[in-house]
C-alpha cells in the first residue's frame, strides 16, 4: 500500500511546519548560542508560519481526507487552522524581544511552539481517534515544556510540573474514554463512530466513554471543573508563554471538541449538549466570579479565558449549525482580543522586570495613552460592548443557545457578562482615574506596537467586516457538519 | 407670514442662546428686540385682516403624533380671540425685551436672559395659537420651564432658586388636571381637535361618566379638570402661592410673565373653550366661585405687604379673579376685554416699580422708600397712570373694562353671579385703597432710604422709559377704543366663532342694561378707597399701625397670606418629605440597594473569594476537582440510562 | 478453559499487585509491584495473541522503564512518610470517589458489555509481521506524529535540564581529536642534579 500525492496532499501546510521544524532543530543545534540564534530561530518559525499560511490558503477548501481517512481538511479546518496560525504567529512575533529582555532566549522556543503548532492544526484535522490523541499529546508536550521553560524560577517550574501531571491525568481521561468508544463502536474512525450509534440504539458505555473524551478534552479548553491548572499555569509561565497559551491552545481545543462533538457524535447530539451544557454553566460562572479578586493581570486573564471559553461551549451546547457558526465567530473575536490584550501585558515591564500586577497599570492613560486605549478597546471588547468584536461573538452564541432552547444558559451568560464586566472595567478604571507611583518602561519592541495595531484593528471594524466573516464562518460549519 | 409671528422669537432665542456661549450681548439684545419688534408688526396685520377683517386662518405646519385613532397637529389657528392675544403678547414682550436691555445692563448674563425671554415668547405664542390641546398643553408646559428658568435666572440666590422650584412643582399639580382634562375630552370625543370638540359639544352634553361607582356628568368633570389646569397657571385661589414668590425673578420678568401674558393662559384657556363650557354649567360655576374668592383674597392679602413687587403680585392675582368670575357668568368677551387691559396697565406697574426698584439701587421693601416723586417724575407719572387704570377711575383702561365685569356679574342673575359680584365690589375697594397705599408709600412722605441710596436715585435712562410711555398709552387708550369691540353690542360680530354663548347665559347682553347704582358703584368705591388710604398713609400717618393694631388678629391673618403656605408646607410638603426620607432610607438604600446592588455584589464578592479559596494551588486538590467532575457527568447519564 | 483460567490468574495478579503499588510503604516495593503488574499485564497479551505487544510491554517498560524508576527512587531523598500523612487524609474521599466510579461503570456495562462486538479476529501471520506490514504503510502518519512527539521529548528534556554553569569543563571530541602532539606537548630538558619542580611551576604558571 503506498501513498498517492494526492493521499497526503491535504495536510501540506503541517507538512510544511513539520519540515519547518526538523530543519530548526539543526538550525537550534548547530547555529551557536546566544540571543542571535535564538532570534534567527523566531524568525526562521515565523517564516515557516508565514509559508503554512499560503499553503493553507492556496489549497481547495473542498473536504478531503489524507492518510487513509485519518486526517481531514475541509473549509472548516481551514478556517481554524488560519486563526491557530495567526495567533502562533502574533505570540512569537511579539515573544522575541520578551524573551531576550527576561534572558530565556533559546531558540528551542520556537522550536517547541511550532511543533505544538503542527499538533494543534493535526487536532483540527483529526478524523480519527488515533490521530486524535497522537494530536493531541503533540500539542501538549512542548507546551508542557515552555510553561516550565524558565529554569531558574521555580514558579515556572511548578507551572510546567503542575501542566504537565494534570495533562497527563486528562490524556488518561481522554484515552479511557477513546477505548470505551472504540469498544463499542468497534472502530476508531469517526465516520464509522457516527455510523455506529443513534439515539436509539446507544450503549450506556459508549455514553461514559463519550463523557470521558469530553472531559479530556475540556481540560485542554481549561472548561471548569477541569480548569484548575489554568491560572497557576498562566501566572507562573513566562508571559510570552502565556500570551502563546491564552491565544492559539484554545482555538485548537475547540476545534478539536468540535469535531468530536459534530463529527464522530454527531447523531446523538441530545447527549453531550448536556455535558457541554454542564461545562459551559461552571465555566461562566468560575470565570466571571473567578477573576474579580485577582490581582495579577495573567491570573485574571486566565479566569477571563475561562469564562470565553465557557461562552464558546455554550454555542456548542446548542449543538445546531446556528451553535457551531457562533462559536467560531466567538473564537475569530477571541483570537484578536487574546492577542491585542497579550501585547500589552508583554510591554508591562518596570526597570527591566516583568511588572504584571493590575496595579502596574495605573496611570498607564497618562505614560502611554496610546496602549491604555488598546487596552481599553480589548477590555470593551472582551466584555461585550457593541459595536466591538466580543460583542458579536456573544451575540450570536446567545442566540443559538435561546433558539436552541436554552433559555436558562443564555440567561446565565447574560447575567455573568454583566460581572464580567465588572473587572474589564475595573481595568479601564485603574489605567484612566487613578495615578501611578512609577510609570512602565517606555521601551515597547515593534513587534507589540504591530500586534496591537492589528488587533484593535480588526476588534474596531469587525463589524464592517462583518459579512464576509459571516459567510466564511457559515461555509465552515457547513463543512464540519458535512456528512463523512 | 403668520407662522413667522410664532418662529421669530424662537429664532431670536436659539440665536441669543449660541451667542450666549461667547458672552455676546449686546447682538443677542438686537437680535431678539428686532426679532420681537418684527413678530409685533406681523402681529398688528394678523390682528387687522382677522380680528377687524373677519377672516380666521389656520396655517398646517405638519404632523406631530399619530398613533392608532389619535392624531395632533402642528397647526397655527388665527381666530380673533388669538389675533388678540398676539397683539397682547407680542406686544407687552417687544416692551419688555426693550427695558430689560435697560434693566439688565448691569448683569453679566445678559445673552442668556434675553434668549429665555424669548424663548418664552415662543411659548406663550404656541400657546395662544394652539389648534388643538395637545398643542395647547405643549405651550402651557414651554412657557412652565420659561418661567422656571426666568425666576431662576439668579441661580445663585437661594431664594430665587427655591422660589422658581415652587412654581415648577404647584404649576405641575394643575398641569396634572390639566392633562387628565385632556384625557377626559379625548375619551369624550375621540379627538382633542378644537373644531371637533367644539362641534360635538351640545351633542356630549348629557353623557356621563363612570368614576368610583359614581356617575358624573361627563362635561362638567372635563371642564372642571380642565379648570384646575387653569388655576395653577393663573394662580387662582388654592394654588397662587407660587405667584408671590415668583418675584425673586428680575421685574421685566415679573411684569412680562407673571402681570400680562402667562398668568393670563388660564383665562385664555377658559374663554378658548367656552363652546365646551357652555354645556358645562356647574362647571361654570366652580369657575365663578373660585375667581370671586381670589379676587377678594388676594386684595386683603395685598392690603398689607410691604414687598412693592408682592402687592403687584397679589393685585395681579385679584385681577386674574376678575376675569375668572367674567368667564364663570359666560362673559367671555369681558373676561378677554379685561386681560387685554389688564396686560397693559399691570405691565406698567410692574415696569414702573422695576423703574423704582433701579431707581433705589434694587431697594424692594415700601417701608425704606417714599419721598422721590420729584427725582423719578416720568416713573411717578407713569405709576399714576398704571395705579387710576387698575383702579378703575374713568376712561382709563380699567374702568372700562372692570365694570364691566361688575356689570356683566350683577346681570347674571345668579347665586353666584351676586355672590361675584359682591366681592368684585369689594374687591374694587380694597384695590384702590392699596394701589396708594404702594403710591404714597413709595413716592411721598420722608424719604426712609438711607441718604447714600438717595444720593443715587436717578431717573431711568430712555430705553427703560419709552416702554413705560407705550404701555402707558395703552393703559389708557385701550378701554376706550376696545371697549364697543370687545364688548359692545355687537360683540359677536368681532369675536366671530371664537366665543361662544348660549343664548340663555345673557349676562354680557343684560349688562349693558343694569340700573345705573350698579355702573355708579364701583367708581364710588374706588374713589372711597383712594381717600382712605390717602388719609391713613399722607394726612394721619400713624393712623394705619393703629388700625392694624387694633384689629391685630385680621391683619396678621392677611399679612400672613391667610397662612396658605403654612397650611400646604404642614399637610402636603412635610409629610411628602417624611415620605420621600422614609422610601430613600428604608425603600431605597435598605431594601432595593440592600438586596439589589449591595446585597448582589456584597455576594459577588463572597463567592469571588470562595472561588479564589478553592484554587489552593495544590496538584492533587486539581486532580481530584477533575475527578470529582467526571464522576459528577458520568452519575448524571448512568442515572439517566439505567435509573 | 485453561485460557480463562489464566486470564484471571494473570487479571487477578495484576490487580492486586496494582493495589500495592499504592498502599506498600517502601517505595522500592512500590516499584517492584509495579514490575509484577507489568509482568501479569505482558501475560494477558500473550493470551489474546498480541505476543508482540507482551514482548514491548517487558522490554520498554520493565527493562527500562521501571528500572529507571527505581533508580529515581533510591536516588531523590523523598520523604515518605510526610506523603503518607497528606495521602491518608484524602483516602476517605478518594476511595468513595472512586468507588462511585468504579461502580458506575460496572452498572452502566453490565450485560451489554461492549454490545457484542467481536475482537479483531486473530490472523494466521504473526502479529510482529503484521504490525511491520502496517506501521509504515497504513499508520505511517501515526508512526510519524509518534516520531515528532518523541522528538518534542527529546528537545524537551534536553532544553529544561541543560544548564550551561561556569566552570564546567566539557569533553569536546572534535577538539580532542584536532588536537596535535606538538600543540600540547613540550619536552623539557631536565639537567641531571637539579630538582625539576622550578620547570614545572613555570609551565604551569604559562
Amino acid at each position: 500500500m503506498a501513498f498517492e500525492l494526492a493521499d497526503i496532499l491535504p495536510a501540506l501546510p503541517e507538512i510544511i511546519l513539520s519540515a519547518v521544524a526538523l530543519v530548526l532543530v539543526l538550525v537550534a543545534a548547530y547555529g551557536g548560542d546566544g540571543a542571535a540564534n535564538a532570534r534567527r530561530v523566531a524568525h526562521l518559525t515565523l517564516a515557516g508560519i508565514v509559508l503554512a499560511a499560503i499553503a493553507l490558503l492556496s489549497m481547495t477548501s473542498a473536504q478531503s481526507t489524507a492518510f487513509g481517512g485519518m486526517f481531514r481538511a475541509d473549509a472548516f479546518a481551514d478556517y481554524m487552522k488560519l486563526l491557530v496560525l495567526m495567533g502562533s504567529f502574533a505570540a512569537v512575533f511579539m515573544s522575541v524581544t520578551p524573551l531576550e529582555r527576561d534572558d530565556i532566549n533559546k531558540p528551542e522556543f520556537s522550536l517547541l511552539v511550532i511543533l505544538a503548532l503542527v499538533g494543534m492544526m493535526l487536532m483540527i484535522s483529526a478524523n480519527d481517534l488515533m490521530s486524535l490523541y497522537m494530536a493531541v499529546e503533540l500539542q501538549s508536550l512542548p507546551l508542557y515544556v515552555v510553561a516550565a521553560m524558565r529554569t531558574n524560577s521555580l514558579r515556572s517550574s511548578e507551572a510546567g510540573l503542575k501542566y504537565f501531571l494534570l495533562g497527563a491525568l486528562s490524556s488518561g481521561m481522554l484515552l479511557y474514554g477513546a477505548s470505551l468508544v472504540y469498544g463499542f463502536a468497534g472502530t476508531t474512525s469517526f465516520a464509522g463512530i457516527a455510523a455506529a450509534v443513534s439515539e436509539t440504539d446507544l450503549p450506556a458505555g459508549f455514553i461514559i466513554g463519550m463523557v470521558f473524551m469530553i472531559t479530556g478534552i475540556a481540560f485542554k479548553v481549561s472548561a471548569a471543573p477541569f480548569h484548575m491548572w489554568t491560572p497557576d499555569v498562566y501566572e507562573g509561565s513566562p508571559s510570552p508563554v502565556t500570551a502563546l497559551f491564552a491565544i492559539a491552545p484554545k482555538v485548537a481545543a475547540i476545534a478539536l471538541m468540535l469535531r468530536l462533538t459534530y463529527g464522530a457524535f454527531g447523531s446523538i447530539a441530545l447527549e453531550w449538549s448536556q455535558v457541554i451544557m454542564a461545562l459551559s454553566v461552571a465555566s461562566i460562572v468560575v470565570g466571571a466570579l473567578g477573576a474579580i479578586m485577582q490581582k495579577d493581570i495573567k491570573r485574571m486573564m486566565a479566569y477571563s479565558s475561562i469564562a470565553h471559553m465557557g461562552y464558546a461551549l455554550a454555542g456548542l451546547a446548542a449543538g445546531t449549525h446556528e451553535g457551531a457558526f457562533g462559536v467560531m465567530i466567538y473564537m475569530t473575536s477571541y483570537v484578536f482580543m487574546g492577542a491585542g490584550t497579550f501585547a500589552i501585558i508583554l510591554l508591562m515591564r518596570r526597570d527591566g522586570q516583568s511588572a504584571t500586577r493590575i496595579a502596574d497599570l495605573r496611570g498607564l492613560s497618562k505614560t502611554q495613552p496610546l496602549f491604555a486605549l488598546g487596552l481599553m478597546v480589548m477590555m470593551f471588547s472582551m466584555a461585550g460592548i457593541p459595536p466591538l468584536a466580543g460583542f458579536f461573538g456573544k451575540w450570536y452564541v446567545f442566540l443559538a443557545a435561546v433558539n436552541a432552547g436554552l433559555v436558562p444558559l443564555a440567561v446565565i451568560g447574560v447575567v455573568m457578562s454583566v460581572v464580567g464586566a465588572f473587572y474589564y472595567l475595573r481595568i479601564i478604571k485603574i489605567m484612566y482615574f487613578e495615578d501611578s507611583e512609577a510609570p512602565l518602561d517606555q521601551d515597547v519592541p515593534l513587534a507589540n506596537k504591530l500586534v496591537l495595531g492589528v488587533s484593535m484593528a480588526v476588534i474596531l471594524l469587525f463589524f464592517a467586516g462583518l459579512n464576509s466573516i459571516m459567510d466564511a464562518a457559515n461555509t465552515a460549519t457547513m463543512a464540519l457538519m458535512a456528512p463523512f | 407670514m403668520y407662522a413667522l409671528i410664532v418662529f421669530l422669537p424662537l429664532v431670536g432665542s436659539i440665536l441669543a442662546g449660541l451667542l450666549s456661549l461667547n458672552n455676546q450681548d449686546r447682538p443677542a439684545e438686537l437680535v431678539t428686540v428686532t426679532g420681537l419688534l418684527l413678530s409685533l408688526l406681523l402681529s398688528v396685520i394678523a390682528f387687522a385682516e382677522v380680528a377687524i377683517g373677519g377672516t380666521p386662518v389656520t396655517v398646517d405646519i405638519g404632523r406631530w403624533i399619530v398613533s392608532g385613532d389619535f392624531a395632533a397637529q402642528w397647526a397655527l389657528r388665527f381666530d380673533t380671540m388669538t389675533a388678540v392675544m398676539l397683539i397682547v403678547v407680542t406686544g407687552v414682550s417687544s416692551m419688555v425685551h426693550i427695558y430689560s436691555v435697560g434693566y439688565m445692563s448691569h448683569d453679566n448674563a445678559r445673552a442668556r436672559f434675553m434668549s429665555y425671554l424669548s424663548l418664552f415668547t415662543f411659548a406663550m405664542l404656541m400657546l395662544v395659537t394652539a389648534d388643538n390641546l395637545v398643542q395647547l398643553f405643549f405651550g402651557w408646559e414651554g412657557v412652565g420651564v420659561a418661567s422656571y428658568l426666568l425666576i431662576g435666572f439668579w441661580y445663585k440666590k437661594e431664594s430665587a432658586h427655591t422660589a422658581a422650584m415652587k412654581a415648577f412643582v404647584v404649576n405641575r399639580v394643575g398641569d396634572f388636571g390639566f392633562a387628565l382634562g385632556i384625557l377626559a375630552v379625548y375619551v369624550l370625543f375621540d379627538s382633542v381637535q378644537f373644531d371637533v370638540i367644539f362641534a360635538q359639544s351640545s351633542l356630549i352634553a348629557t353623557t356621563n361618566i363612570e368614576f368610583l361607582g359614581q356617575s358624573l356628568p361627563a362635561l362638567e368633570v372635563a371642564g372642571i379638570l380642565l379648570f384646575i389646569g387653569a388655576m395653577g397657571k393663573s394662580a387662582q385661589l388654592g394654588l397662587h402661592t407660587w405667584l408671590p414668590d415668583a418675584m425673586e425673578g428680575p421685574t421685566p420678568v415679573s411684569a412680562l410673565i407673571h402681570a400680562a401674558t402667562m398668568v393670563t393662559a388660564g383665562v385664555f384657556m377658559v374663554c378658548r373653550l367656552s363652546p365646551m363650557l357652555e354645556y358645562a354649567p356647574f362647571a361654570l360655576d366652580v369657575i365663578t366661585i373660585v375667581g370671586a374668592m381670589t379676587a377678594i383674597f388676594a386684595a386683603t392679602v395685598g392690603l398689607t405687604q410691604f414687598d412693592i413687587k408682592r402687592v403687584i403680585a397679589y393685585s395681579t392675582c385679584s385681577q386674574l379673579g376678575y376675569m375668572f368670575f367674567a368667564a364663570g357668568v359666560s362673559a367671555y368677551p369681558a373676561a378677554m376685554f379685561h386681560l387685554t387691559t389688564h396686560a397693559f396697565f399691570k405691565a406698567l406697574l410692574f415696569l414702573g416699580a422695576g423703574s423704582v426698584i433701579h431707581a433705589l439701587s434694587d431697594e424692594q421693601d415700601l417701608r425704606n422708600m417714599g419721598g422721590i416723586w420729584r427725582k423719578i417724575p416720568v416713573t411717578y407719572a407713569m405709576m399714576w397712570i398704571g395705579s387710576l387704570a387698575l383702579a378703575g377711575f374713568p376712561f382709563f383702561a380699567g374702568y372700562y373694562s372692570k365694570d364691566m365685569i361688575l356689570e356683566a356679574a350683577y346681570a347674571a342673575h345668579s347665586g353666584v353671579g351676586n355672590f361675584a359680584f359682591v366681592m368684585g365690589c369689594l374687591a374694587a375697594f380694597l384695590t384702590a385703597f392699596y394701589s396708594w397705599r404702594l403710591l404714597i408709600l413709595a413716592f411721598h412722605g420722608k424719604p426712609r432710604a438711607s441718604a447714600d441710596v438717595m444720593a443715587h436715585v436717578h431717573e431711568s435712562p430712555l430705553v427703560m422709559t419709552f416702554p413705560l410711555l407705550v404701555l402707558a398709552i395703552g393703559a389708557i387708550f385701550s378701554g376706550w377704543l376696545g371697549y364697543e369691540l370687545f364688548v359692545g353690542h355687537h360683540w359677536q360680530q368681532f369675536w366671530g366663532d371664537s366665543i361662544f354663548i348660549l343664548p340663555t347665559n345673557a349676562a354680557l347682553e343684560n349688562a349693558h342694561h343694569v340700573p345705573t347704582w350698579v355702573k355708579l358703584l364701583p367708581i364710588g368705591l374706588a374713589a372711597s378707597g383712594v381717600a382712605i388710604a390717602v388719609l391713613c398713609y399722607a394726612v394721619f400717618t400713624g393712623l394705619s399701625a393703629k388700625i392694624a393694631a387694633l384689629f391685630w388678629p385680621i391683619h396678621l391673618f392677611f399679612f400672613n397670606k391667610w397662612y396658605f403656605d403654612e397650611l400646604y408646607d404642614a399637610i402636603f410638603v412635610k409629610p411628602a418629605v417624611r415620605l420621600g426620607h422614609f422610601f430613600w432610607l428604608r425603600g431605597d438604600r435598605d431594601t432595593i440597594d440592600g438586596f439589589g446592588p449591595d446585597g448582589v455584589s456584597a455576594l459577588v464578592y463572597r463567592i469571588s473569594g470562595a472561588c479564589s479559596r478553592i484554587q489552593t494551588g495544590f496538584v492533587f486538590h486539581y486532580a481530584f476537582a477533575m475527578l470529582i467532575g467526571v464522576v459528577v457527568l458520568v452519575s448524571w447519564y448512568v442515572l439517566r440510562f439505567k435509573g | 478453559m485453561i485460557e480463562a483460567l489464566f486470564f484471571y490468574l494473570f487479571a487477578g495478579v495484576m490487580l492486586a499487585s496494582s493495589v500495592m503499588v499504592v498502599v506498600s510503604r517502601n517505595p522500592v516495593y512500590s516499584v517492584l509491584f509495579l514490575i509484577l503488574a507489568f509482568f501479569n499485564a505482558a501475560g494477558l497479551f500473550v493470551l489474546i495473541g498480541a505476543e508482540f505487544l507482551a514482548m514491548l510491554l517487558v522490554v520498554v517498560y520493565v527493562g527500562a522503564v521501571a528500572v529507571l524508576f527505581l533508580f529515581v527512587v533510591m536516588m531523590l531523598d523523598i520523604n515518605f512518610a510526610e506523603m503518607r500523612a497528606g495521602f491518608q487524609k484524602y483516602l476517605p474521599l478518594g476511595l468513595i470517589v472512586g468507588g462511585i466510579l468504579v461502580f458506575e461503570l460496572v452498572v452502566a456495562m453490565y450485560g451489554d458489555a461492549f454490545g457484542g462486538k467481536t475482537a479483531p479476529v486473530v490472523s494466521e501471520i504473526a502479529n510482529t509481521t503484521r504490525l511491520g506490514g502496517v506501521l509504515y504503510t497504513k499508520y505511517a502518519f501515526l508512526f510519524q506524529l509518534a516520531g515528532l512527539i518523541l522528538l518534542v521529548a527529546m528537545i524537551g528534556a534536553i532544553s529544561l535540564t541543560l544548564r550551561k554553569r561556569a566552570g564546567v569543563r566539557r569533553q569536546i571530541i572534535a577538539e580532542q581529536n584536532a588536537r596535535r602532539p606538538a600543540d600540547v606537548l613540550e619536552v623539557i630538558k631536565v639537567p641531571s642534579g637539579k630538582a625539576p619542580a622550578a620547570a614545572n611551576t613555570g609551565k604551569a604558571e604559562e
